[in-house]
């Protein structure tokens, strides 16, 4: 808890500053998202531009015939093929399988038509399908005259279906009509391509056409283009943009069953898109269009690669880079917040050790590692200071020299390891029989040395020697299960009576211990002068 | 004395009129005049409407040759633009037309939302604040104040299908892919005569009647031209002949609220 009160204004922080990185991310894909629709919106006016214009184009190219009637009265066969020869439809009429006549025919006069066509070259023209009818509207002629074109003549469009519809739409508005999606009659067996018709409606010249009443009794045929749907959306869309589906169905509602054409990428993405296009993408732009008085309806949806397209949608690289920046502003805040704290406890761990180092090195300089009482340097340090202050005092102290007899076979039998294991041990014993403030000190291999602060007399001094080299007499376990016994030969030397300073007392201590292990060892003796 | 200055002026404006109209406009061109298919403005499947009369009477009373075609209404509006075309019928100014067309206005009518009866909608608000509501529009098309409002923030929010004419929006309707479109007079005989009327109601968009004439392209027809059109098209509204023409399609009193605006 109280970690979460110190860390607020980190956290605060930390949440504002994710918190604009997602506004600025949200931002971004909304703008990615308004980008690519303004697009599939442009791309889908320039769409329906485009297919409009082309009907335009092909309705004008009727319109064109249709003058030819209404300056000729009638159009000869010979006149007509030579009409559609000179509009050269060529590329710019991509789609066109051929534009046609079909005449309307009475019921009452429908013998006398088939015989006239007969006459002219034609000696299997019927009417098909065949029936009576009222009205018989057969195609009499086609240009160009070749290929499945040539079985098309005698084919009524206007006995059922999407072609009458169309017709008569045509014949009553004076305008060109386009029938629903069809299959057309030159279609090869194994082509799946949707198509359409249309018509325009020709009127007997110079009779009145301003009324519906008026456009059914001057009708004499229309003139009709079969169109292709493929090869007509192929030559519009040379220049498409990548990445979108472009679909058209007939009518208003979109289904497999009223689609007439579907574009879903070009170039290398069309494999990936077939694959991954949803019927719904998630951007579609629709149109509804009203050719010629019949409704298509243009879908433009974005493919998968359609954003990457143009690097349109940067949200991901700012939410990345949104969620980097917040993380290192976070830390670098934390680094400087803790940052005195943090100084402050290492500066304390490391005078701690610098501490504990000086008392370690201190130790080492003035304490013998091994029994860890004062080495030669301290205990003389000491010794001068006793020496000062029994001057001043004009006390007593005694110096004790002591040196553990027999020792180096101990070392030389057991080992070193034994050998350190004495000489921690007789250096604990030598403590334990001394005052605290007396000091016992290792001066070399296994010599050590005692400093008895204040004594009474020379007796004091020499009980103390007994009772240490009593005890280091005592015996002493060593490691495994073995026991040793060692004896020490003591000098004494007292102050002043042996010596007026450290060198002297330290000397006739010495030649004390001299003295006791010429004497046999294993005891203690006084300096040989007298006081 | 005030009768005297009365009679003076009638007579004085008389004659300018009839000046006018000697001089008529110029016909040494052939000229072009588009329609667009909108309800009983005109119709392609019959070839007739208000438009298609209008124009009639407009060419006969010039004494000009004038193409007249059928096309989008978007299209109108880029050609008027360019100059490629002379004139149009039926059209609403706004800013950016008033730049590049000039208008002679014969009637005006109101705006209105229809709505499919199960979008429960009572008022233009209740469309525009429903995210799931989406609305029909024509393209190249602009409305009344508060229609136009409507139109362009549900554009704004992706809520809105185009279509190039009126037709396929109501079929649209009827499927309920949209649930919405803006309407005017001219489209009530489709609604009522049809099943659109079983499923929708019309909700008022509170603005005033919005005025409608000849569109003329600035770029194509000089400024006296237009006025010269613009006499024409008053002489119409004048004599009672744009009445008539409208009582062909509606009541009576509806076509006489539309002319006398």
């Amino acid at each position: 808890m109280k970690w979460l009160r110190q860390q607020l204004p980190l956290l605060l922080l930390l949440a504002v500053s994710l918190g604009v990185s997602y506004l600025l991310w949200r931002h971004e894909q909304e703008n990615a998202a308004t980008t690519m629709q303004a697009e599939l919106d442009a791309e889908l006016r320039n769409a329906s531009a485009s297919i409009t214009q082309r009907l335009v184009a092909y309705e004008q190219m009727l319109r064109g015939v249709q003058g030819l009637f209404a300056a000729t009265g009638s159009v000869g066969r010979k006149e007509f093929r030579a009409y559609v020869d000179a509009l050269q439809l060529g590329a710019d009429f991509a789609g066109i399988e051929g534009v046609g006549i079909a005449l309307l025919v009475p019921t009452a006069q429908k013998s006398a038509h088939v015989a006239a066509l007969r006459e002219q070259g034609f000696p299997d023209y019927a009417i098909r399908p065949d029936g009576e009818r009222e009205h018989y509207a057969p195609i009499v002629q086609v240009e160009p005259f070749i290929g499945e074109n040539r079985h098309v003549l005698g084919f009524d469009p206007f006995a059922a279906g999407p072609r009458r519809a169309a017709m008569e739409q045509a014949r009553d508005s004076g305008n060109a009509a386009i029938t629903a999606k069809t299959r057309l009659i030159t279609q090869a067996a194994g082509d799946d391509g949707a198509g359409f018709v249309m018509f325009l409606p020709i009127y007997k010249d110079g009779s009145p056409h301003d009324s519906v009443e008026a456009r059914r009794a001057s009708l004499i045929g229309w003139v009709f283009a079969p169109l292709e749907m493929n090869s007509l959306m192929a030559s519009l869309y040379g220049e498409a943009v990548l990445a979108t589906d472009l679909r058209i169905y007939d009518g208003v509602t979109p289904s497999e069953h009223t689609l007439m054409y579907r574009r879903a990428a070009a170039g290398d993405m069309q494999e990936n898109a077939q694959k991954n296009a949803p019927e719904s993408a998630p951007f579609e732009a629709t149109e509804y269009l009203q050719i010629a008085g019949h409704p298509w309806t243009l879908v433009v949806g974005m493919l998968p690669g359609f954003a990457a397209r143009g690097g349109v949608d940067k949200s991901q690289l700012i939410g990345v880079s949104g969620i980097g920046l917040s993380l290192l502003l976070a830390l670098l805040v934390w680094q400087q917040r803790t940052g005195r704290r943090r100084a402050i406890a290492l500066a304390r761990h490391m005078t701690q050790e610098l501490r504990e180092s000086e008392t370690r090195f201190r130790r080492m300089a003035q304490y013998d590692t091994l029994t860890e009482v004062p080495n030669r340097a301290l205990f003389s340090d000491r010794l001068r200071q006793a020496i000062t202050h029994a001057r001043r005092d004009q006390t007593r102290l005694a110096l004790l020299y002591i040196d553990l007899d027999s020792f180096k076979p101990i070392n030389d039998t057991f080992g070193h390891h034994a050998g350190d294991q004495v000489l921690r041990e007789a250096a604990r014993r030598m403590q334990d029989c001394v005052r605290e403030s007396d000091t016992v000190g290792r001066i070399g291999g296994d010599e050590f040395a005692v400093l008895l602060n204040i004594v009474e007399d020379e007796h004091d001094a020499f009980a103390v020697a007994e009772k240490i080299r009593q005890s280091l007499n005592a015996p002493l376990a060593l490691e495994g299960n073995r026991v040793s016994s060692i004896s020490s030969s003591i000098g004494i030397a007292i102050y002043p009576e042996h010596g007026s300073d450290d060198a002297q007392l330290s000397r006739n201590a010495d030649d004390a211990m001299y003295s006791a292990k010429a004497l046999g060892r294993n005891n203690a003796q006084f300096c040989s002068l007298k006081s | 004395m005030h009768r005297y200055f009365r009679r003076l002026f009638f007579l004085a404006a008389l004659c300018a009129t009839g000046l006018a109209s000697a001089a008529g406009p110029d016909c040494s061109r052939p000229l072009t005049l588009a329609l667009h298919e909108h309800g009983l403005l005109y119709s392609q499947s019959t070839g007739t409407g208000i438009d298609k009369d209008f124009a009639d009477e407009l060419i006969r009373r010039s004494g000009c040759k004038i193409t007249v075609t059928v096309m989008q209404r978007a299209r109108i509006w880029q050609l008027i633009e360019s100059g490629a075309l002379d004139f149009s019928l039926s059209g609403i100014t706004n800013e950016a037309r008033d730049k590049y067309a000039a208008f002679a206005w014969y009637f005006a009518n109101k705006y209105y939302l229809l709505v499919r009866s199960d979008a429960r909608v009572q008022q233009v608000a209740d469309f525009e604040n429903d995210a799931k509501l989406q609305l029909g529009a024509i393209r190249g098309f602009r409305y009344s104040r508060n229609a136009n409002h409507l139109v362009d923030r549900l554009n704004a929010e992706r809520r809105v299908s185009y279509s190039s004419g009126l037709e396929p929006l109501y079929a649209v309707l009827a499927s309920n892919r949209i649930q919405g479109m803006i309407i005017e007079p001219f489209d009530y005989s489709q609604i009522t005569g049809s099943s659109i009327r079983d499923f929708t109601k019309i909700v008022d968009t509170h603005d005033d009647p919005v005025p409608h004439g000849l569109i003329m392209s600035k770029r194509a027809i000089a400024a006296g031209e237009q006025q010269k059109w613009r006499d024409l098209v008053d002489g119409m509204r004048a004599d009672g002949t744009t009445l008539r023409i409208f009582e062909k399609y509606f009541s009576p009193d509806l076509a006489r609220a539309m002319v006398n605006f």
